[in-house]
């Protein structure tokens, strides 16, 4: 039982052509209390449909929204006992600092006192004490961000709902604002739920992460368990980058599974989810591949994949290499430059790619 | 879902509370009375003002040519003058394109600083009253006016220019009044007009007067185009203007419509000269509206 | 040489345009100059300062020496005529400032069937000759009985009025941030706390501006007034247009600057509120 459930949640958009475009469809996710969610997907995945849905700015067309078994589609936005960040903080121009933060209180008909207690223990919680009589506009990204995060978290909400907070800041804010955003978590002890596009942002903050696609959930899941057996091949290309090959299930001993591709190449993974004869897909991460040595040969049982270096591009921790192994195929292959046998990885090297089968995950072929 | 649908209803009730007002107003005190326009043109006036309710097409037949009986002979007058009313609405649109066209350019090149001052010097007139602009250009044309007396000292004429009382000095006292008008609608598409595409046709061999006519004036033409209409039609129906710079000897249909209504008390005749001049901003809107759809529509995808 | 062309261009186009702040200015400017001359029979020539003429409008008949521009109307019948003038526009540009705003709100947050529809129908007021919306409503208030006189000439402003500030109250909505809306309701502000908080605020300038446009264009209207006036209620327009009529008198010049002066003034704050950054 989860603190906040989303139970089979339907969304249809009526576009201006005319067609429909299903935004949410049959999701079900159960929130936990105290933990931070990601929904992670790209642009028009139904994540922030789903937030919208949640914080009441929208109404579900299906399913049922349920905090503490008690159903919210009928309870109107303000009533609702969430708070979101707007991506573009939505802070009010006219109003200070402080009568920002100090608004939700007010309309509660928190005492005057109090307010300006709360309000001030919010901005020293993120850092901003001193800048309450400030306007918003005389702040800068970073800071009206933390003034939308006082803002929300004034009010001690149940779930703090934030819409692709951090996009609109540089690289480097973004970093520490990750940071910044997770122990903020901890200290309140407030249940967050974040969307993002950004994989990174998701693994790097998140304790569970909702992998969403055309307004359908993919998975579930801590971001170790998204990242390393990702449930399908959406999730695979999403999160992080992957080589794939199809294949056939030809032999099965304990979880070592060994497959054939069409063209007759044999590689090996770990699995129990499947049988011999099964259609799937072996999903290799790149930093799980690495150049052999000359003498060296690699896990016992696992036969190297042969391949010629295309193009290397050096990337500061490791080096990319771009190997072509035959029938078309490309493998990408992370690395470490300070590994052995670097020196021989330059464009036009014979060279031989090994793995251990524990790294090689398999997920079912999509159904065609 | 319950819920769902009282949130519904209370957002319903809220927009029905916001319409009501407009939907009232523009109902009962605008399409109303322009339905009745419409019904009194087709009844026959009453002899002492007042309409008698039965089917009549001739306050039109007196207009467009054909006679109540046949011993009556039809006289154009009328179309003459709503050819006079169309020429001078159309004079007025051309000179006022033309004062305007360089003076957006002129504006849209000045520093961010003097735009916001200019555009408020050249937006304000709009707001002096009307009338009073009318009676500036009464002061300046008339016998004893700025421009007689100024040409009389300066010995450049002896005797005081009928400038007065002329199609001329209505076609200016329009083009006066109606110049904001024209200006605001070129002014914001010269504005966003993207200089670097001139430039880039400069650059790829086009000389001033092609990159004009195949770059700036295509790209303008939208502003050209919406301030034409915003002038044309309150130009057309105008009656103010007519009456008190044109005198007896210029005659608009507005001034037909004026004392149709308030001198002979033909209400009907009135009517229909009305619809006339609604018929011809119609035909103009709806050609506007045709060229602007095909020209939004007609590239393929 | 081709800078060389470049700068005579830009010369050229910069001495237009100041020719073309003449061409607006010069007539108005002339009227204030030469509503101080003295000269009562050709207020072109200039025969002296006076202020005779400002003095004549408030004070009645004969101001010394001046017999012959001895101006006819009473003051009583200026302040009457000035006081019709302003309670017609006051109340008709706050009428259509609340009917206009509401129209705004419904078009700019809410979906509905008939969007379109209200969208066009709000245009047309615009687009309408005056003349043709004035006769339509002098058949329409005949003929159902409404007799003519101050409340008709402000039910007919309040017609157009509405149109025009609805397009200024919608082109503040439409530059205001929907979201702070949302984060107002997210705040726990319920829809009426919403929109006097924030909406209100935000839309203010907009709110003003189209008000004070509404209230000079009912001050200024001649035509639909002219038609639906009636007898009894004269509007300062309506006053200077039956003077224009019988005759030129420097008086009119006088008053005509303190009209213009008044509208400038109000217009200045208008335009300057509107152009306010939200």
């Amino acid at each position: 039982m989860g603190f906040l459930q989303i139970l089979s949640a339907r969304k249809v958009y009526q576009t201006p052509e005319g067609s429909s475009v299903q935004a949410l469809d049959d999701v079900t996710i159960n929130i936990r209390n105290n933990e931070f969610l990601t929904l992670l997907g790209p642009s028009g995945c139904g994540k922030t449909t789903l937030l919208k849905c949640i914080a009441g700015f929208e109404d579900l067309d299906g399913g049922d929204l349920i905090l503490d078994s008690k159903s919210l589609r009928s309870v109107p936005p303000h009533k609702r006992p969430f708070n979101t960040v707007f991506q573009n903080y939505a802070l009010f121009p006219h109003m200070t600092v402080e009568q920002n933060v100090a608004y939700g209180m007010e309309v509660a008909g928190v005492s005057k006192v109090e307010r300006d207690r709360r309000a001030g223990e919010a901005l020293d919680l993120v850092g901003l004490s001193g800048f309450g009589g400030r306007r918003p506009t005389q702040l800068s990204g970073g800071q009206q961000q933390r003034v939308a995060l006082a803002r929300s978290l004034v009010l001690k909400p149940k779930v703090l709902l934030l819409d692709e907070p951090l996009s609109a800041l540089d690289r480097k804010m973004r970093e520490t604002m990750q940071i910044e955003l997770k122990n903020l978590q901890h200290a309140v002890g407030i249940t967050f739920v974040f969307v993002t596009h950004d994989q990174e942002e998701a693994l790097a903050m998140s304790d569970r992460i909702a992998v969403l696609a055309q307004g359908r959930l993919q998975q579930l899941d801590t971001p170790t368990e998204v990242y390393d057996k990702p449930a399908n091949e959406f999730v695979a290309n999403f999160v992080g980058t992957s080589n794939m090959f199809a294949g056939t299930v030809a032999s099965i001993s304990g979880d070592r599974v060994i497959l054939e591709t069409g063209n007759g190449r044999r590689l090996a993974a770990t699995s129990t989810a499947f049988r011999v004869g099964d259609q799937v897909r072996l999903v290799l991460r790149p930093e799980h591949l690495t150049i052999l040595a000359r003498d060296e040969t690699g896990d016992a049982d696992v036969p190297a994949i042969e391949g010629r270096v295309r193009e290397t591009v050096f990337v500061g921790s490791t080096m990319q290499v771009h190997a072509d192994i035959g029938h078309g195929r490309t493998a990408l292959v992370s690395h470490p430059h300070t590994r052995r046998g670097s020196s021989d990885i330059a464009p036009g090297a014979e060279v031989r790619i090994g793995y251990s089968a524990a790294s090689g995950h398999l997920i079912p072929m999509r159904s065609a | 879902m319950a819920g769902d649908r009282f949130m519904a209803a209370r957002k319903r009730n809220a927009l029905l509370l916001l319409l009501a007002p407009i939907s009232i107003i523009l109902g009962i005190f605008f399409l109303i009375p322009l339905g009745i326009v419409v019904v009194y043109s087709f009844l026959e006036p009453g002899l002492y003002g007042g309409v008698e309710w039965t089917w009549y097409p001739y306050n039109y037949g007196r207009i467009l040519g054909w006679p109540l009986n046949d011993y009556e002979e039809f006289d154009p007058i009328y179309l003459k003058i709503f050819a006079t009313s169309l020429k001078y609405a159309l004079m007025t649109v051309v000179f006022s394109l033309l004062i305007c066209y360089p003076a957006a350019f002129w504006v849209s090149r000045r520093s961010e600083r003097w735009k916001g001052f200019v555009l408020f010097l050249i937006t304000l007139p709009f707001f002096a009253s009307l009338l009073i602009r009318i009676y500036a250009w009464l002061l300046l044309l008339r016998p004893t006016g700025f421009v007689n007396t100024a040409l009389e000292a300066a010995g450049i004429i002896s005797q005081p220019l009928d400038l007065l009382f002329s199609g001329t000095a209505v076609v200016l006292g329009m083009v006066y009044i109606f110049t904001p008008f024209m200006f605001l609608p070129i002014y914001a598409n010269v504005e966003k007009l993207d200089f670097s595409l001139v430039r880039a046709s400069q650059d790829l061999g086009a000389s001033p007067i092609q990159t004009f006519l195949r770059v700036i004036l295509p790209l303008t033409a939208p502003g050209m185009v919406a301030g034409s209409i915003i002038v044309f039609i309150p130009a057309l129906g105008n009656f103010i203007v007519p009456s008190l710079l044109g005198g007896a000897k210029v005659q608009m249909t507005g001034n037909l419509i004026e004392r149709s209504f308030l001198q002979s008390r033909d209400w009907p005749f009135g009517s229909a000269l009305a619809l006339l001049i609604m018929a011809s901003v119609v035909v103009v809107l709806m050609i506007q509206t045709v060229k602007a759809g095909r020209a939004k529509g007609g590239r393929p995808a | 040489m081709k800078n060389k062309r470049q700068m005579l261009w830009s010369a050229l186009l910069k001495g237009y345009g100041v020719l073309f702040l003449v061409f607006l200015y010069l007539p108005l400017g002339l009227i204030v100059a030469f509503s101080f001359n003295a000269n009562p029979i050709n207020v072109a020539e200039w025969t002296g300062f006076t202020l005779d003429w400002y003095a004549t409008i408030f004070q009645g008949a004969s101001v010394e020496g001046n017999f012959d521009a001895a101006f006819t109307e009473s003051p009583e019948r200026i302040f009457d005529v000035i006081r019709t003038s302003f309670v017609v526009a006051l109340s008709a540009a706050s009428a259509a400032t609340v009917i206009g705003t509401a129209t705004a709100l419904a078009l700019a947050r809410h979906k509905f069937f008939g969007k379109r529809f209200y969208q066009a129908l709000l245009l047309l007021p615009m687009l309408v000759p005056d003349i043709v919306l004035g006769i339509a409503l002098l058949i329409f208030f005949v003929g159902v009985g409404i007799e003519l006189g101050l409340m008709t000439i402000i039910i007919g402003h309040v017609t157009f009025l509405s149109s025009y500030v609805f397009v200024v109250v919608s082109a503040r909505l439409a530059g205001m941030d929907t979201t702070l809306e949302q984060a107002s309701a997210d705040l726990g502000a319920g829809p009426l706390t919403t929109f006097r908080r924030v909406t209100l605020p935000q839309i203010m300038p907009g709110v003003v501006g189209g008000f004070l446009l509404a209230f000079i264009i009912s001050l200024d209207d001649v035509v639909i007034t002219y038609f639906i006036a009636g007898v009894g209620s004269q509007t300062l327009p309506l006053f200077i247009l039956a003077m224009m009529r019988r005759g030129l008198r420097p008086q009119i010049t006088a008053l005509a600057v303190l009209i213009l002066l008044f509208s400038l003034i109000v217009a200045s704050i208008g335009l300057i509120l509107r152009n306010r950054k939200p």
